[in-house]
C-alpha cells in the first residue's frame, strides 16, 4: 500500500515537477497532540506546505491529534516503525516525551521540536520563545494602564506547559509593577467560546477592569466588550488574524498583539531537511523571539495594517511565514496540501 | 467444547481480528517485528489500565467518568513522590499511589451509594474534583520516575518478542482480577450489575459491593496513572485520552453497558485492537482526521457484526 | 430449645406498622407460625400484602411491632439477616443472577450443592447441567430453581409468594407435594397465594389482611373460600359466576372476524385453527408451552408464521411488524405488564398512548378530547387513584387494568389478551372479567389465554384447548369445568382418566 503511494508520488512528481531531483526524497513524520485549535492547525499546514515546496519530501506521516504525553510517545514510536527519516514535533512537554525522542535519535532519525523545548540531547529545538511572549505583552499592558489597575488575566490551559511558560514571563513583568492588580485569574482552555463566556461573566458582575491579558484567545474578548457595552480596555492578545484585524479597525480600541507565528511549523520542517542535507546549525536550540505590534504606536500599526489578510481563518495568526525559514507562498499554507495530496 | 467456544466466542472472535491486523500491519510495514510489538505494548499500557478499571464498574451497572482524571492524580502523585526517592522510597511511593487510587475509587462509590446520585452525574463531577487535584498536586508536568521503574517497562523478558511492558501488564492484571472474579465479590459484582433485586435477595451487600466495584476502578486506575509516569519520566496534571478510549474498549471488549456480562480479556484485546488500528493508519499515513472516523466505524461494526452473530447463534 | 415445639409459635409478628410518607400501608398486620404448619397470607390488591412480606424477610424495616422467631425479637435490616435467623422467601421474580451460571449462583449465596440437586431432581426439573446460564432458563424452570435453592438450605421458615404462577400444571402439582411433605417433615411455610384449590388443598390455616391489618385467622375446612373473600373484600359477595353472568353469551353467527387456518410457527405451534367471531370471548386453554406464547406473537406481528393463514374480516394477512397488526384491529395484551407499560410515567400518558399513536404520525395532540376519554377510562377502570404519577407505583392488578382499559379508551376492534390476570387478587380479577365482558358486549373480539382454568367459565364464551401445537377440543363455557379442561388441555379425551 504505502509503496504503491509512494510510487505514485515519485511518478507525478517526476512528471509535474521534472527539475526536483528525486533521490532525495524523505519521507518526514510529523506529530502534534492538539487538534482543532487555528495556531495548531496553521503549523500542520505550513509543515505540509514547506515539505511540498521544498520538493524534498516523498511523503508525510501525520500523527494529529489530542493526546498527552504518552499518546504522543505511542506517535513517535509508530513514526519510527514508520520508517521515517525525521520527525517534526510540537512536543505536549518538554521532559515528558523524551524516551522516545532518544530512541528515534538512537535509529538515526532526526528530530526537531518546534514551538516548545524538549531537553533530550540530540534532538533540535525551533521554539518561539513562550517565557518572552508574555513578558512582552504584559509589559506594554502594564505601561498602558500607567502602572496601577485592575488587570484581568485569561491563561491557556491548566497544567499545559506552554501556560507555565507563559505564566513566568507575565510574573516577571508583574514583579516590575508592583501597583498592578490582578482582579481575575481564569484559564481560557485555549477554548473561544470558553473564553469568552468567562469575560462576559466577569463585565456582568460590574467589578472594576483597566486592562485585559489573553494568551491567544483574543477576538472573542473584543466583540464580549463590544457586545456588552462595556468601555474598551486596553487589551494584549496574539498577531492572530481576527484580532489584528479588530486592532485595525475597531473604534476606541487600544491594544497589541504579540507575534506567536505558527508557521514556525514550517520552519521546523526546513531546519529538519537542512540536517538530513548535511548542513548541520550551529547550536541545537534557535529561538525565534517575538514581536509586539501595538495599535497605538505607528511602526507597530503599520505592521497591522501590512498583516491584513481576509482570507485567513480568524483563528490563524497573521504571520503566515518566517523570512529565511519558509519558501511558500501565503495561498499555499492557505491550501494547506502536503506532498501527495 | 461448543460451550466454551459460546461463552467465550466474543474473545475467540476479536483475537482472530486481532491476528488479521497483525498481518495486514506486516503487509504495510514489512519490517514490523521486535521494536513494534514493544512499542505497540507500551502504548497499550495506560488505556490497558482505564479500561480494566472501567470494566469492573461497567460489569457491576455502572459508569466511572472520572477514570482519567483519577489516572492524573495517581500519575502526579507518584511523579512527586518519586522525586528524588531512593529505592525503599520508591517501593513506598507505589504502594502509596495504589492506596490513593483504591481510596479515589471507594469515594466515588461510597458518594454514589450514600447520596443516591445517579452513578453518571456523580462521577461526571468526581471528574472535575479529580482533576482539581491534580492540578493541585503539580500545577504543571514536572516530577521524576525513579529510573529502575521505569526499566520495567523497557525492552523485553525471556524471549526477545516478549515485551515487559505486557508482562507488566499482563501480571497486574491477572494479580488483581483473578482471586477476585473467583471471590464471593466477584460474583456479587456481577450479580449487582445483572439484577440488582435478585442481588438484594440472594444476600448480597448491595452498596458495600458497589463501593468495592469502584474502589478496584479506582486501583486500576492509580495503576494506569502510575504507568503515564513510567513511560513519560513525569507527572502531567492534565488528564488524558482515556475516558472514551476505555468506554470503546469495554464495549468493544463485549462488556454489556448495563452491566452483568463480559471480563477483563476481551477489553484488553480490544485495546490492542484500537491502539494496533491507529499504528497501521499512522504507518500507511492516512489522513489525521480520518483516522478517528475509521476507529469509531471499526466499533460500531465490529459490535453491530458481533450481535447479528450472537443472534444467529441463538437461532441454530 | 428448652419449650416444647407448639407451645409458643416459632414465628410471631404482631401488630406490624408501616408507612411510606403519608400513605399509611401497614396499621395492624399479625401472623402466628408454628412448627409445620402451612399457613396461608391473604389479601387484596393493596391489602399491604406485598409490605408485611417485604418486612418479615428484612427487605423493608417497620415504624412498629414486634417480630419474634422461637421467642427472640428479630431486627433484621437485610435479606441476608433475614435468611440467618431462619426465613427464606421464594419470590414470584426468581432471585437468581441471569448473567451467572447455576453453580455461581448457588455460591452467591453459599448454597450447597448436593442437597439442592436433591430437590432440583425431587421438583421435576431434568437435565439441568451446573453451567447452565441463568438468563438463557425458562421462567417454570427458574421459579424451580429458586425454591430448590431455599430448600437445599434447610430454613425454619419457608415464604412462598405465588409459588405456583407461571408454572405448567405438572410441576404445580410437584410443588404441592414437596412442599405437603416437606411441612409433615416439620417445615413451616407462609404460602401465599390466589388460588384457592392450591391452599384449600395445601393449607392449614389462613390469614386475612385487608387495608393493612390482619382481618381474620381461620382454620381450613369445608365452605372456608367464601369466608375468606368475604373478609379480603369487607362485603360479602354473590355468589356463581363473575360478571360474566349478566352477559348472555350469543352463538356465534355470520363470517368470523379473525380466522385462522393451519398456523405454524417456532418450533411449538404446529397446527392451530380457530375461528374469532364479533362480541365473543374466546379462551385459550394450554398447558406451558404448548405454543399458545407463539400463538398471540403471530397474531400479533411479533413473530412471522412458518406456514398458515390469518384472515381478518375474509382479507388474508400478512404481518411484517406489530404496526401491521395494529392497523388490522388486533391488540395484543403481553402477559409481562413490563412489556406494555410506560413504567415511568403517570396512569393518564398510559392510557392516552395508543390514543395519540393513532392520531396521524406528526399531527398535534388533541388534547382536550384525549383528556375526556382518559378520564372516562380510569373512572370506568376503578384504578386506585393515589398512585398516578408513575405506573410503577401502581399494584400489579392495577397496573394490569391500565393495560387493558387503555383500549377502552381508544375502542378497539380485536383484543389478544395473554394470561392478564397471573398473580392478581379476587377483586381485581373479577374487575378484568368485567372489562372483558363490557369489552365484548360492544362489539369487540377478545381472544382470552389463561393459566388458570377456573377462569374459563367466568370470562369466555367458548374456550379452544392447545395440546402439543394443536387444537384439541374446543368446549362451550357451559360445559368449561375445571376438570373437563384440565383433561383437554393433557391432551386425553373424556373417558380417559386424568393422571394420578
Amino acid at each position: 500500500m504505502k509503496r504503491y503511494f509512494q510510487g505514485a508520488t515519485i511518478v507525478s512528481l517526476l512528471a509535474g515537477l521534472g527539475s526536483v531531483a528525486s533521490a532525495e526524497g524523505y519521507t518526514l513524520g510529523i506529530s502534534n497532540t492538539v487538534q482543532g485549535n487555528g495556531w495548531r492547525e496553521e503549523m500542520v499546514c505550513a509543515m505540509k506546505a514547506q515539505a511540498l515546496d521544498s520538493g524534498k519530501v516523498d511523503s508525510l506521516n501525520i500523527a494529529h491529534r489530542n493526546t498527552d504525553a504518552a499518546g504522543q510517545l505511542e506517535d513517535i514510536r509508530n513514526l519510527v516503525e514508520a520508517g521515517v527519516d525525521a520527525i517534526v514535533l510540537n512536543p505536549s512537554n518538554s521532559e515528558g516525551v523524551n524516551s522516545a525522542i532518544e530512541e528515534a535519535i538512537a535509529k538515526g532519525i532526526v528530530v526537531v521540536a518546534v514551538d516548545q523545548a524538549v531537553t533530550a540531547p540530540g534532538a533540535y529545538i525551533l521554539s518561539n520563545n513562550q517565557e518572552e511572549y508574555a513578558y512582552l505583552g504584559a509589559k506594554w499592558l502594564f505601561e498602558q494602564v500607567g502602572g496601577s489597575g485592575d488587570i484581568v488575566y485569561m491563561r491557556g490551559a491548566a497544567g499545559a506547559g506552554a501556560d507555565d511558560d507563559r505564566d513566568r514571563g507575565f510574573k516577571r513583568a508583574l514583579e516590575e509593577f508592583p501597583d498592578i492588580n490582578i482582579v481575575h485569574e481564569v484559564f481560557t482552555g485555549w477554548q473561544q467560546d470558553q473564553g469568552k463566556q468567562q469575560i462576559l461573566d466577569y463585565l456582568a458582575t460590574g467589578l472594576p477592569v483597566d486592562g485585559v491579558w489573553t494568551s491567544g484567545i483574543d477576538n472573542v474578548i473584543v466583540d464580549a466588550f463590544v457586545e456588552s457595552d462595556a468601555p474598551l480596555v486596553p487589551i494584549v492578545g496574539a498577531d492572530n488574524a481576527g484580532f489584528v484585524g479588530q486592532l485595525a479597525t475597531v473604534d476606541g480600541l487600544v491594544g497589541a498583539a504579540v507575534t506567536n507565528p505558527g508557521s514556525i511549523g514550517g520552519a521546523g520542517v526546513t531546519l529538519a531537511l537542512q540536517i538530513l542535507d548535511g548542513d548541520m546549525p550551529e547550536s541545537n536550540t534557535v529561538l525565534v523571539d517575538p514581536a509586539i505590534w501595538a495599535n497605538n504606536d505607528p511602526a507597530g500599526m503599520a505592521l497591522i495594517e501590512g498583516a491584513q489578510n481576509p482570507n485567513l481563518d480568524p483563528e490563524w495568526p497573521v504571520s503566515v511565514s518566517i523570512p529565511g525559514w519558509t519558501t511558500y507562498t501565503t495561498e499555499e499554507i492557505i491550501a494547506c496540501k502536503g506532498p501527495g495530496e | 467444547m461448543t460451550r466454551l467456544i459460546s461463552k467465550q466466542g466474543w474473545v475467540l472472535g476479536l483475537l482472530a481480528f486481532l491476528a488479521l491486523l497483525f498481518v495486514l500491519t506486516t503487509v504495510i510495514q514489512p519490517d514490523f517485528g521486535i521494536s513494534g510489538l514493544d512499542s505497540l505494548s507500551r502504548a497499550t499500557l495506560p488505556f490497558a489500565f482505564a479500561t480494566a478499571g472501567m470494566a469492573v464498574v461497567v460489569i457491576a451497572g455502572g459508569i466511572d467518568l472520572s477514570v482519567a482524571s483519577m489516572m492524573a492524580v495517581a500519575g502526579v502523585s507518584a511523579a512527586v513522590l518519586m522525586d528524588g526517592a531512593g529505592g525503599g522510597g520508591t517501593v513506598l511511593a507505589v504502594v502509596g499511589v495504589l492506596a490513593i487510587g483504591l481510596a479515589m475509587g471507594a469515594i466515588n462509590g461510597a458518594a454514589i451509594v450514600y447520596t443516591r446520585v445517579p452513578d453518571i452525574v456523580v462521577t461526571l463531577a468526581m471528574l472535575f474534583v479529580w482533576e482539581g487535584v491534580a492540578l493541585l498536586i503539580l500545577k504543571a508536568p514536572g516530577g521524576a520516575a525513579t529510573p529502575w521503574l521505569r526499566e520495567l517497562i523497557v525492552g523485553n523478558v525471556i524471549f526477545p518478542w516478549l515485551p515487559r511492558s505486557f508482562v507488566f501488564l499482563v501480571v497486574c492484571v491477572a494479580v488483581i482480577w483473578i482471586p477476585l472474579s473467583r471471590s464471593r465479590l466477584g460474583l456479587s459484582i456481577y450479580a449487582i450489575g445483572s439484577n440488582e433485586l435478585a442481588a438484594y435477595r440472594s444476600g448480597v451487600s448491595v452498596g458495600l459491593t458497589r463501593i468495592a466495584a469502584y474502589a478496584v476502578c479506582g486501583l486500576f486506575a492509580a495503576l494506569g496513572g502510575l504507568t503515564l509516569t513510567m513511560s513519560t519520566g513525569i507527572g502531567e496534571p492534565i488528564p488524558g485520552p482515556y475516558l472514551m478510549a476505555s468506554v470503546a474498549a469495554v464495549v468493544l471488549g463485549g462488556v454489556v453497558l448495563g452491566g452483568g456480562r463480559g471480563a477483563l480479556l476481551g477489553p484488553i484485546i480490544a485495546v490492542f485492537i484500537l491502539r494496533l488500528v491507529r499504528m497501521d493508519l499512522t504507518l500507511a499515513s492516512v489522513d489525521p482526521n480520518v483516522t478517528t472516523i475509521v476507529e469509531g466505524t471499526i466499533m460500531v461494526v465490529v459490535v453491530m457484526l458481533g450481535g447479528v452473530l450472537a443472534m444467529k447463534g441463538r437461532k441454530t | 430449645m428448652t419449650e416444647p415445639t407448639g407451645a409458643s409459635p416459632l414465628l410471631d409478628a404482631r401488630g406490624v406498622k408501616k408507612h411510606f410518607g403519608a400513605v399509611i400501608a401497614l396499621r395492624d398486620a399479625s401472623l402466628t407460625l408454628k412448627k409445620g404448619e402451612i399457613v396461608a397470607l391473604m389479601g387484596a390488591n393493596g391489602a399491604g400484602k406485598s409490605t408485611f412480606v417485604k418486612i418479615l424477610t428484612g427487605a423493608l424495616r417497620p415504624d412498629g411491632g414486634t417480630i419474634r422467631i422461637r421467642g427472640r425479637e428479630t431486627k433484621a435490616r437485610t435479606p441476608a439477616e433475614a435468611q440467618r435467623a431462619g426465613l427464606m422467601p421464594v419470590y414470584q421474580e426468581p432471585s437468581l443472577i441471569p448473567d451467572l451460571d447455576v453453580a455461581a449462583n448457588l455460591r452467591l449465596c453459599n448454597t450447597p450443592v448436593e442437597p439442592f440437586r436433591h430437590w432440583v431432581d425431587q421438583l421435576g426439573i431434568k437435565g439441568l447441567r451446573l453451567d447452565d446460564m441463568i438468563g438463557q432458563l425458562p421462567l417454570a424452570t427458574l421459579r424451580i430453581l429458586d425454591l430448590a435453592r431455599a430448600l437445599a438450605i434447610e430454613p425454619e421458615v419457608l415464604m412462598l409468594d405465588e409459588m405456583t404462577a407461571a408454572l405448567p400444571t405438572d410441576l404445580v402439582e410437584r410443588v404441592l407435594q414437596v412442599v405437603r411433605a416437606q411441612a409433615d417433615a416439620g417445615q413451616s411455610v407462609i404460602y401465599i397465594s390466589h388460588r384457592f384449590t392450591e391452599i384449600s388443598e395445601l393449607c392449614d390455616r389462613a390469614t386475612v389482611l385487608r387495608d393493612g391489618a390482619t382481618v381474620g385467622d381461620l382454620p381450613i375446612e369445608e365452605g372456608v373460600e367464601e369466608r375468606i373473600v368475604e373478609l379480603m373484600l369487607g362485603a360479602a359477595l354473590g355468589a356463581g359466576r363473575g360478571a360474566g353472568t349478566d352477559v348472555t353469551s350469543v352463538a356465534p353467527e355470520g363470517p368470523p372476524r379473525v380466522k385462522v387456518r393451519n398456523l405454524a410457527a417456532g418450533t411449538k405451534l404446529s397446527d392451530v385453527s380457530l375461528d374469532l367471531h364479533r362480541g365473543e370471548v374466546l379462551g385459550v386453554v394450554a398447558l406451558e408451552g404448548q405454543g399458545q406464547d407463539e400463538l398471540f406473537e403471530a397474531l400479533a406481528g411479533v413473530r412471522r408464521p412458518s406456514s398458515g393463514s390469518i384472515e381478518i374480516d375474509g382479507k388474508a394477512m400478512s404481518f411484517h411488524h406489530p404496526d401491521d397488526a395494529i392497523a388490522a384491529g388486533l391488540t395484543f395484551v403481553p402477559g409481562d405488564r413490563g412489556d406494555a407499560l410506560l413504567m415511568q410515567r403517570s396512569v393518564r400518558e398510559n392510557i392516552a398512548l395508543p390514543l395519540v399513536a393513532r392520531i396521524g404520525k406528526w399531527g398535534a395532540i388533541p388534547m382536550k378530547d384525549e383528556a375526556r376519554r382518559v378520564t372516562d377510562a380510569i373512572e370506568r377502570l376503578q384504578i386506585d387513584t393515589r398512585a398516578q404519577g408513575e405506573v410503577q407505583r401502581l399494584s400489579g392488578g392495577n397496573q394490569q387494568k391500565v393495560t387493558i382499559g387503555r383500549w377502552i379508551a381508544t375502542g378497539v376492534e380485536t383484543l389478544l389478551l395473554f394470561d392478564p390476570t397471573r398473580g392478581i387478587d379476587v377483586r381485581t380479577k373479577r374487575q378484568i372479567y368485567e372489562l372483558v365482558r363490557k369489552l365484548a358486549s360492544e362489539g369487540a373480539s377478545v381472544l382470552f389465554y389463561t393459566s388458570e382454568l377456573g377462569e374459563v367459565p367466568m370470562a369466555c364464551d367458548r374456550a379452544v384447548v392447545i395440546f402439543n401445537g394443536r387444537v384439541v377440543d374446543v368446549i362451550e363455557a357451559a360445559d368449561a369445568d375445571e376438570p373437563t379442561l384440565l383433561r383437554a388441555a393433557y391432551g386425553l379425551s373424556a373417558e380417559e382418566e386424568l393422571p394420578a
